[in-house]
């Protein structure tokens, strides 16, 4: 008899949005077994049969080994494809190399692209991910990608966290500008604009503020928070422009480098992130962190994907 | 050399600059690194318009950051209008195919990492537990002894020293011990309770046996997508892999160094034995010892799910290399449990011994052992340690990819190998450093490659490359 039920697939390490999506799916992780030789090549093998199956696999990769990461992700969707899965998703919330998305410079490589046909070469079938760096990303694969936002969440933070009548969106950049916009809508807030130069990657030089923020609450509002010089830097602007207090709110928390030490040198009274990322050690070293769970948008996802119903739902709202 | 580029990868910038040396070129400008997030970022400094572009990266160190960067390295080349963009692999990574041996019942024979080891368990000790006629001195000292011991036997009578004799003894308890398989994947150090991994394969879900995933195709199909034309690599663990490929693989041979190495610096090597580990490498080093016109030995492993039958005396008459070492040669193994937990559920059913048996006669002989890649040094350190103790005077081990993950480095340190000698397709810094210049000899492959890159710019066949001694 022919079943197709989900497969949730997850790699050994950082399994802790997996888990969450699993529990709110009602099922278990797929046992299997990454076996990394000790020269650092990584084999697989899963322990149950998966034919015919509809995989998902989620990945959450943060800051570090991100190849490691990738190729795990490669062999493990190649380990399903050759094992006769009927379909293979790969939700990666946090896409890796989504920053080297375009020739900024002679010669320089679309990771980005990369990415999408090292996925798709290794036998991806779907993607699932969310609020990529550009959205452009997604013409990038062959393959039918879903963006997913994590705006719904952060609506639903802000609602019950903050008190939201005082407070202002900022985008820290003019690329952000939009999502900043579409999330003040959504609030009945105001918006302003930071404009930055950049001199070279993870660098800042000079910030100037458009609009006021004069005793209002500002939230930040980001893609992706990396070293967080951007956020802390920017807090510092809008704290000389009299605003009352500053709180950033990013989808990706990255937290690479110096970032714990920025943030609590910082004069940023809060830095909450999605769980795109896996951050739960740093939260212990900085108590500025919180953070937004996304595990039921990702479920909801999976389910619907597996039912073949609409996700376009997802976008303006957040599942409990 | 007009318009070529060659790139370096971060894994071996000493081999690339030696084959630019040998190519008159210098290497081109590139920077690698990698973003504060751990993504790796590459920016090219010169052209690549309408180029012939060379991208050598080795498959060591930190191996998936090696490789993707590679891959990041061809795109990149590729997306800049190169002409044609090669990827030059002197070690090619995830070339071998990872393969866990079963037990009956679908476990994986699967070995913990050991903490500490002496050099007693490293090679299966082939001294019997129930030997009582002679009081044997530990096999090193065997080994020591081995000589005077031929010279006594001789007056004793005909032992047929000639003659060539399969020659079988087992490991005592050696799979607990040690690992027995030197290319099974390790389990991370998480899984430290065996009874865990044992719950996994327990009764209940026997039904699926596990298998593991095939990187070969994926890492092909990877090379490709990026950009990769053409791929050069080196003694390639299984030369089938070239089959993965839609573009067109040119495996090198690290053989006529190899030849020219023996020829030239081991003393009487006509007189020496060419012995290959296993089975799988036998063909390589049948056509070494071919093309050098001396004899060839096998060693042959063999997992038996019988012990033989017999009293272990048996073959004291018969073996010509039982005289000599003055050791029953069908060692008794204790049985031998592939793992604790097996034991208790299947009782003394599947109880499994490791028989190696040496084919050929390497008796007061210099012993020279090829293998083309050492990871664990499992296998080879064994075999050397076999070699001794049948009687060999000399060990060298003739490799081609020096790995030596974890702690190998060591394990060779204390093994029986007399020398060592590699290529440097992987950094040998390290294996110099750690076994010293006497019992390390690095052969350099950067004219190998530097050649093979000046004949496929030039379109000129390199077929001669292997038949052509260096």
């Amino acid at each position: 008899m022919a079943t197709n039920s989900i497969k949730l697939l997850a790699p050994d390490v950082h399994r802790g949005l997996a888990e969450l999506v699993a529990k709110r799916l009602g099922l278990k992780l797929t046992d299997t077994k990454l076996i990394r030789d000790p020269t650092g090549e990584v084999s697989f093998s899963i322990q149950e049969s998966v034919r015919d199956q509809d995989i998902f696999i989620i990945t959450q990769i943060g800051a570090g080994v991100v190849n490691d990461r990738v190729l795990e992700l490669l062999v493990m969707i190649n380990a399903c494809k050759t094992a006769s899965a009927r379909r293979i998703t790969s939700v990666l919330p946090n896409f890796p190399y989504a920053r080297q998305d375009r020739k900024d410079k002679s010669r320089a490589p679309i990771t980005a692209k990369l990415m999408a046909d090292m996925l798709t070469t290794a036998g991806c079938d779907h993607v699932v991910t969310m609020d990529l760096h550009a959205s452009q990303i997604q013409g990038f694969f062959d393959v039918p990608v879903d963006n997913l936002y994590a705006e719904p969440s952060v609506v639903r933070y802000i609602r019950e966290n903050i008190n939201f009548s005082e407070a202002i969106i900022i985008s820290p950049d003019a690329g952000g500008a939009k999502r900043a916009a579409a999330l003040a809508d959504r609030l009945d807030l105001n918006f302003a604009l930071i404009h930055k130069e950049r001199a070279r990657a993870n660098e800042i030089s000079k910030m100037v503020l458009v609009g006021d923020v004069t005793d209002k609450i500002c939230i930040i509002v980001d893609d992706m928070a990396d070293t967080c010089g951007t956020l802390a830097k920017a807090a510092e602007v809008l704290l000389e422009n009299r605003a009352k207090s500053v709180i950033a709110i990013v989808t990706h928390g990255v937290l690479s480098g110096k970032a714990i030490q920025n943030i609590n040198n910082s004069k940023l009274d809060k830095v909450v992130c999605t769980s795109t990322v896996p951050f739960e050690e740093k939260m212990k070293l900085c108590p500025k962190l919180a953070v937004i769970d996304v595990s039921a948008v990702l479920a909801e996802s999976i389910r619907r994907l597996h039912n073949g119903e609409s996700i376009s739902y997802l976008f303006k709202h957040s599942p409990l | 050399m007009n318009n070529i580029v060659v790139f370096g990868g971060s894994s071996h910038p000493s081999l690339v600059d030696k084959i630019c040396g040998n190519l008159g070129v210098k290497p081109s400008q590139v920077k690698l690194g990698k973003f504060s997030n751990g993504e790796t970022s590459i920016s090219i400094g010169e052209s690549v318009r309408e180029k012939d572009v060379y991208v050598i990266q080795s498959g060591c160190g930190h191996v998936n950051d090696n490789f993707i960067e590679l891959l990041i390295l061809l795109n990149a080349c590729k997306t800049a209008s190169a002409s044609r963009v090669t990827a030059v692999m002197p070690y090619f990574c995830y070339s071998r195919q990872p393969d866990i041996p079963y037990t009956a019942k679908g476990a994986p024979l699967i070995s913990k990492p050991k903490e500490s080891y002496t050099f007693e368990s490293v090679p299966g000790t082939p001294v019997s537990s129930m030997t009582s006629t002679q009081a044997p001195t530990g096999p090193s000292h065997d080994a020591l002894n081995a000589g005077n011991d031929t010279e006594n036997k001789k007056h004793d009578g005909p032992t047929n020293l000639h003659q060539p004799k399969p020659v079988r003894f087992a490991g005592d308890g050696a799979i607990h011990k040690s690992p027995s398989q030197s290319r099974i994947p390790m389990v991370p150090e998480r899984k430290e309770n065996s009874s865990e991994l044992g719950s996994l394969f327990n009764a209940n879900n026997a039904g699926y046996k596990l298998w593991v995933a095939q990187a070969g195709t994926l890492v092909a199909n990877l090379l490709t997508t990026a950009g990769a034309d053409h791929v050069i690599t080196m003694d390639l663990h299984d030369s089938q892999f070239q089959g993965f490929f839609d573009i067109p693989v040119d495996n090198l041979y690290c053989k006529p160094i190899a030849h020219s190495y023996i020829q030239y610096n081991i003393p009487e090597y006509k007189e020496a034995v060419l012995v290959s580990p296993d089975a799988g490498g036998a063909k390589r080093a049948a056509s070494l010892a071919d093309a050098l016109g001396i004899s060839f030995a096998l060693i042959h492993k063999e997992k038996r799910s019988q012990l033989p039958k017999g009293p272990p005396d048996a073959s004291l008459t018969s073996g010509g290399g039982a005289a000599i070492s003055g050791k029953p040669l069908i060692a008794s193994m204790s049985s031998l449990a592939l793992n604790s937990q097996e034991m208790k559920t299947s009782g003394s059913n599947s109880r499994y011994v490791q028989t190696t048996m040496l084919v050929g006669d390497v008796r007061n002989k210099t012993c020279i052992l090829v293998d083309d890649l050492v990871d664990t040094s499992y296998t080879i350190t064994r075999a050397a340690k076999l070699l001794k103790d049948q009687g060999a005077t000399k060990v060298y081990a003739l490799i081609t990819h020096g790995v030596f993950s974890g702690d190998a480095l060591n394990r060779v340190s204390l093994s029986a190998i007399d020398k060592i000698v590699v290529t440097n397709s992987v950094p040998q810094h390290k294996t110099v450093k750690f076994l010293g210049k006497d019992r390390v000899h690095v052969l350099d492959v950067s004219q190998i490659f530097g050649e093979s890159i000046r004949r496929i710019h030039n379109g000129e066949s390199i077929s001669m490359l292997f038949e052509l001694g260096w």
